[in-house]
């Protein structure tokens, strides 16, 4: 198909005065009373002055209405739109996830309907044809749907009756275990927030933490902030947060259960107040990551997630906890059951280039050197801070340690971070782009970047490789193209 | 790896051109004040202005046009950009969920558009290939489509 689809369709005229009553409210309304307010003419001028508003933006519609247009071609939908900035948008019908019909009271008063076309894509408006008559509507997603590949189609239907077996399942000693790994010092913020509010009512200083906890009766023979009192304040924040944290966690995780059903999806249960129940079909499951922390491993305790791919309505995508708080072996059985993913040979992780811990030293004690030197100038005990630097170093050395990666079987791996370790698990068949970012510095100290991007990532955490040798970074990102683009089959996305 | 079109240089060097124009409204005013509360001279702003804008619209779009690049293999496109730092991205086609043409008014005045390459992933759901002939670009529109066909099969 090299003759190109022509779009010849417009959206139907009544989209012009529809579109214009929706916005009316928001633009006509507005302009008469704010020129009431600065302008001495009469309410002639002022009706006259928002016909004219109203006239230009009726012929803004028309002339948006005239420049739209959409095609069906064979085997795509063509979309061309903007004014000035001319935009011809192709979407295959092969990647079309589904095709929506919203009615709004205007549009079932003139019989339209708008159609939303999803695709897997990130962003959001992918294409939208507001508004087509109904008829139209109905026979574009009869002519999108059918052009769509039975795979997917096959996927999304639900057998009644399947065999279900329990992979995990939390007893509540495990979920109060797991909940104090996940301390947290929000609430300790909110519950002082909540205090200072209510101070009035309370019947002690919230300002003085100390003789609150009545640790400290004589406040005149104590100073301050004695020792005591600070410790007292760090003692109560840490019980705090083990608590809320413990609270949160018991909530969400109570009697978490995870099945795998029919062979080809996992169900997820968990919560204690409001009970949650999720279906992550294996197709859509993109990478597996697992935290933990030095504590946690000795305690054989790994928290694993799926990252989904999400399709617009239904919006699970993300990260999904699968596993909480389970053990290697439970771990090992979970994605045994996923098919693709498996734990790295930790022999194989190999790290990264030993100028990380230059560049990271780089940017962690050159940077804020300047600084701390100006400060000394003011307030000479700000000197001090100069040993805080080694430490941050050490830090560095930490970080290099535990940032490791391997390729192999069609997986890549990489492990990051200390305190909070985790390990990307990504099936290289479903990453969706490689880029290699080089840095100023980075290229200097022959260093490199490398980022597999996948569908529903987090911006945050993302299995980013710091500081690899270059020439190590473009064997890797060779080897990954290799492998994504060389295999022939694949109604994977 | 080929290089942009040449179009695309002035078209970085209108946009800039657009910029200093902007900022040359407030330099000038900015100037007048100056002149009538402080004795300064009128150009005190604009004088500067220019000379950045001299870094911005001659020597910039320059720098930045000799490091795009695009290579087109039988399965991926690689596109490499940024001066001080250095990106390469590679897309394999089968990746592709959509594709755009866009064409901006001075992109048109200057005989250029821009390929944008829609994919699943986060962080690069939208890569973009600017400066290219519309022929080159619909071309390789074609030729990305041909490949998400058979992606999906």
């Amino acid at each position: 198909m090299n003759a190109a689809t022509l779009a010849d369709r417009r959206v139907h005229f009544a989209t012009v005065p529809l579109r214009f009553v929706k916005s009316a409210p928001s633009t006509l309304l507005g302009i008469p009373a704010a020129f009431a307010f600065i302008s001495e003419y009469g309410l002639e001028w002022i009706l006259a002055f928002a016909a004219g508003v109203a006239l230009l933006t009726m012929f803004g519609n028309w002339l948006v209405w005239r420049r739209f247009k959409y095609g069906i071609g064979a085997r795509e939908i063509v979309i061309e739109s903007g004014l000035l900035n001319r935009n011809r948008r192709s979407i295959p019908f092969d990647r079309i996830q589904d095709v929506d019909i919203e009615r709004g009271p205007l549009q079932r008063l003139f019989g339209l309907a708008k159609v939303r076309i999803e695709t897997g894509g990130a962003a959001k408006d992918e294409g939208v044809l507001d508004s087509v008559t109904l008829a139209e509507a109905h026979r574009l997603r009869a002519a999108l749907r059918g052009g769509r590949s039975e795979a997917l189609a096959q996927a999304e239907v639900a057998e009644p009756e399947v065999e279900s077996r329990t992979l995990f399942a939390m007893a509540l000693p495990r979920v109060l275990l797991s909940g104090l790994f996940s301390f947290s010092l929000i609430y300790l913020a909110g519950l002082f927030g909540l205090l200072q509010t209510f101070r009035a009512w309370l019947p002690f200083d919230i300002n003085d933490p100390a003789r609150w906890l009545g640790l400290i009766d004589d406040r005149a023979v104590q100073g301050y902030f004695s020792p005591a009192a600070i410790a007292a304040v760090l003692v109560l924040a840490l019980l705090v947060g083990v608590v809320a944290g413990a609270v949160r966690t018991l909530a969400r995780d109570y009697d978490f259960r995870l099945t795998l059903e029919d062979g080809s999806r996992f169900r997820r249960e968990r919560g204690l107040f409001t009970r949650t129940e999720i279906v992550i079909a294996k197709a859509r499951v993109q990478l597996g990551l697992v935290k933990t922390g030095p504590l946690r491993t000795r305690l054989d305790a790994f928290d694993l997630r799926f990252q989904t791919l999400s399709t617009g309505k239904g919006s699970e995508g993300g990260h999904q906890s699968v596993a909480p708080f389970a053990t290697d072996a439970e771990l090992r059985a979970i994605l045994d059951a996923e098919g693709r993913l498996r734990l790295p040979d930790p022999d194989r992780l190999m790290m990264v280039s030993k100028r990380h811990v230059l560049r990271v030293a780089l940017r962690e004690v050159l940077l804020p050197l300047p600084f701390i030197l100006g400060a000394a100038i003011l307030f000479p005990p700000a000197l001090l801070l100069l040993g805080a630097l080694p430490l941050l170093v050490g830090g560095a050395l930490l970080q290099r340690h535990f940032h490791r990666y391997a390729l192999s079987g069609g997986l890549l791996f990489v492990q990051r971070g200390f305190w909070r370790r985790k390990l990307w698990i990504v099936p290289v068949a479903r990453s969706q782009a490689v880029e290699l970012t080089r840095t100023f510095i980075q290229r200097r100290l022959g260093l490199a970047n490398l980022l597999v991007d996948t569908a529903g990532a987090s911006m945050l955490t993302n299995p980013r490789i710091h500081d690899l040798r270059l020439e190590a970074a473009e064997q890797l990102s060779a080897a990954i193209v290799d492998q994504l683009s060389g295999r022939k089959s694949g109604t994977d996305r | 790896m080929n290089a942009l079109e040449p179009g695309y240089l002035w078209v970085m060097r209108a946009h800039a051109a657009l910029g200093t124009l902007i900022a040359l409204f407030p330099a000038a005013i900015g100037g007048i004040i100056a002149h009538d509360e402080a004795g300064l001279p009128y150009l005190t702003f604009v004088v500067p202005v220019l000379l950045v804008s001299v870094f911005t619209i001659l020597l910039r779009p320059a720098r930045l046009h000799r490091a795009w690049g695009y290579r087109m293999d039988p399965r991926d496109l690689h596109i490499a950009r940024g001066v001080w730092t250095r990106v390469q991205t590679v897309v394999p086609l089968r990746r592709v969920q959509h594709i755009d043409i866009a064409q901006g008014p001075i992109e048109r005045a200057f005989g250029v558009c821009r390929l944008v390459l829609h994919t699943a992933g986060t962080m690069h759901s939208r890569v973009v290939l600017p400066g290219l002939g519309r022929a080159t670009a619909e071309d390789m529109r074609d030729e990305i489509r041909s490949h998400i066909r058979e992606g999906a099969d």
